[in-house]
């Protein structure tokens, strides 16, 4: 019997130890990400916008994230709601000379408006009827932007959009771009962290778990569902916004296709459903096409199979690592 | 006078249109009936289909119907692949519908990489099967593609139709799509049915991708539009029933001919979206009711 609880008293401190042991692994990415782009801001280069590239990606996944990693839901059209909030912001500080902060705002407010209007219909759906409605509504923002030519000025796009700033003072630096945006998408992940364990992130998580079982517990699953919606929406609309004043310009091809392709790769890398994997995976996935210049040709074909190998043998993507770790600990 | 003869010229080719967007709707319905499946690959079939056939012909001087029955070939061969080393994997992991949707949208951006690298991104066309002036009935103008792709059309729906109704193989697939254990129990191969509907599958979509091609140009990026279209269908006819996708891809094409009347050829795709979108969010399950 002693020797029994002997051996039960040491499982326990060896599930302890691989416990502290994941906890601090699950810190790892996180920590390596904001590695990344602290050495890219102190060693300058063409490096800079590229990561700050990477840092706008990371809000648009983070959004995504929240929607289909903590709340289970899909959504193929979130690039309809960053295309909204550029096209937005690109419009009325070029043809009606709005200040970059109230554009930006007015951006993400018409974003916000558009996805309730559709998100209120959409989300009653489910399965391939959801993800054929949000690429079907990605498709239409790509359309719109591409006919409305008197608005949007079609394939041709709209240049000379002003950089970040406010109350007169500009960023123009590309360095200054970095640290400010590096700024934002901080904030934009621990926002996404203070959401997963508050009472809403604890719903959406219930909703993911089992609509049925949800609802049994009292939670307002379509409701909690909208709110998912609308916050990566939002989170989308911000990250479409600053990258038309980050690059100046904007097309309907910044915001086609190819920008769910790369979204989803970047949150399968970083793996879905943890809160610092969306900025990882931005990151890594931006970094990847300067490592390797001969890519560049083959990027979108080289994301889709990199998706599809992820899907296949590493559903978690990153996050899967620490598995791997504590199960060699065990074994 | 005139402007009836011209909306009933639109609306002909429209129909013409719609067959192709019917016979991708089937294939969608035959994968989803025989795993619950819905393949978002189904574009790059069609896309593959006329650009490999116009390859053959251009490129290499190979007569169109070879060309067409290689490229249907090589497509067939291309899904079974796809079948093999995507899809199977995840079908054997249980892996839910978004996880199934993602990977083989991702399948279709890798083919349409793929085609870009190496066919280039110019857009390319085939040669009209019959060139001959096409017929005239009182002010419509018939062309012969057009009725090329009708008479492929109504061979390629008797053909299923005897296809699911009398052959074995046609039986199965129907056991597979009303109850997948029930069927596995009566030791019908539900994995080969998988693979078989795959293949018969990009067949149509190779096919109706060849059948249109010489009416409009094809290039690497047209098979998202024609999925798409598919899709809406397939659901307009009530997703999983084959015939009623047929009726919807019909229906659609004549509905988008109208948009295009009235308010113009930019909002081809837009029209198409919306009828997607309508159908969504008012009766997602088509005209005629979901087959389960």
């Amino acid at each position: 019997m002693r020797l029994h609880a002997t051996i039960l008293q040491l499982k326990a401190m060896t599930a302890q130890q691989s416990g502290s042991r994941r906890r601090l692994l699950a810190w790892l990415p996180g920590v390596i990400g904001v590695a990344i782009v602290l050495y890219t801001f102190i060693g300058g280069g063409y490096l800079v916008s590229v990561v700050s590239f990477g840092l706008i990606y990371a809000l648009f996944v983070t959004g995504l994230n929240l929607f289909m990693g903590y709340t289970g839901q899909v959504s193929f059209g979130q690039n309809a709601f960053a295309a909204i909030s550029g096209y937005m912001s690109a419009v009325l500080t070029t043809t009606y000379g709005w200040g970059v902060a109230p554009a930006l705002a007015c951006g993400i407010a018409a974003t916000l408006v558009v996805a309730l209007v559709v998100g209120y219909p959409a989300l009653r759906l489910k399965g391939h009827y959801l993800a054929m409605a949000t690429l079907a509504i990605g498709l239409i923002a790509y359309e719109v932007a591409v006919q409305w030519q008197s608005v949007t000025q079609g394939y041709m796009g709209i240049s000379g959009i002003p950089p970040l700033g406010v109350f007169g003072y500009e960023i123009t630096s590309d360095r200054g771009n970095l640290a400010f945006l590096a700024l934002v998408a901080g904030l934009g992940v621990g926002a996404a962290a203070l959401i997963r364990h508050s009472r809403l992130g604890r719903a959406m998580t219930a909703v993911a778990g089992s609509e049925d079982a949800a609802r049994a517990l009292g939670i307002d699953v379509a409701r909690y569902k909208l709110l998912a919606f609308l916050i990566a929406a939002a989170y989308a609309g911000l990250a479409g916004s600053l990258f038309v004043h980050v690059v100046g310009f904007v097309s309907p091809e910044v915001y086609g296709l190819h920008m769910v392709n790369l979204a989803f790769t970047m949150l399968y890398v970083g793996g879905i459903g943890t809160i610092a994997g969306p900025l990882v995976g931005a990151i890594i996935i931006i970094l990847l096409p300067e490592t390797f210049r001969s890519f560049r040709d083959y990027q979108d074909m080289a994301y889709g199979a990199v998706l599809i190998l992820l899907l296949i043998y590493a559903p978690r993507g990153l996050a899967s690592l620490s598995d791997l770790w504590s199960g060699r600990a065990r074994g | 006078m005139n402007e009836i003869s011209y909306i009933i010229q639109v609306l002909v080719s429209g129909l013409g249109l719609g067959c192709i967007y019917g016979l991708i709707g089937i294939g969608y319905c035959v994968i989803y009936n025989a795993s619950g499946i819905v393949n978002f690959a189904q574009g790059a079939f069609v896309m593959l289909g006329g650009m490999i056939t116009q390859l053959l012909l251009w490129n290499h001087g190979v007569p169109l119907l070879l060309s067409g029955a290689i490229a249907v070939a090589c497509v067939v061969a291309i899904a079974i692949v796809i079948e093999r080393i995507v899809v199977r994997p995840l079908w054997d992991r249980n892996a839910s519908t978004f996880v199934m949707i993602l990977a083989t949208l991702a399948v279709q951006i890798v083919l349409e990489g793929a085609t870009l690298l190496i066919a280039g991104d110019q857009p390319k066309t085939l040669p009209v099967f019959t060139d001959l002036p096409p017929l005239r009935i009182g002010t419509v103008a018939i062309s012969y593609q057009l009725i090329w792709i009708a008479a492929a059309s109504a061979v390629i729906i008797f053909g299923l139709a005897a296809f699911f109704g009398h052959t074995r193989v046609g039986k199965a697939m129907r056991a597979c799509a009303i109850n997948r254990e029930a069927a596995a129990l009566q030791g019908i191969r539900v994995s080969t049915m998988l693979m078989m509907a795959f293949a018969l599958s990009a067949a149509l979509g190779a096919i109706a991708g060849i059948l249109v091609t010489p009416t409009q140009v094809t290039a690497f990026n047209v098979g998202l539009p024609f999925a798409i279209a598919g899709f809406i269908a397939a659901i307009v006819g009530g997703f999983g029933r084959p015939f009623g996708a047929f009726l919807g891809g019909l229906a659609l094409g004549v509905t988008q001919a109208g948009a295009v009347v009235v308010f113009g050829s930019g909002f081809k795709s837009g029209a198409a979206l919306a009828v997607l979108l309508i159908f969504l969010f008012v009766r997602p399950q088509g005209i005629l009711g979901t087959a389960k």
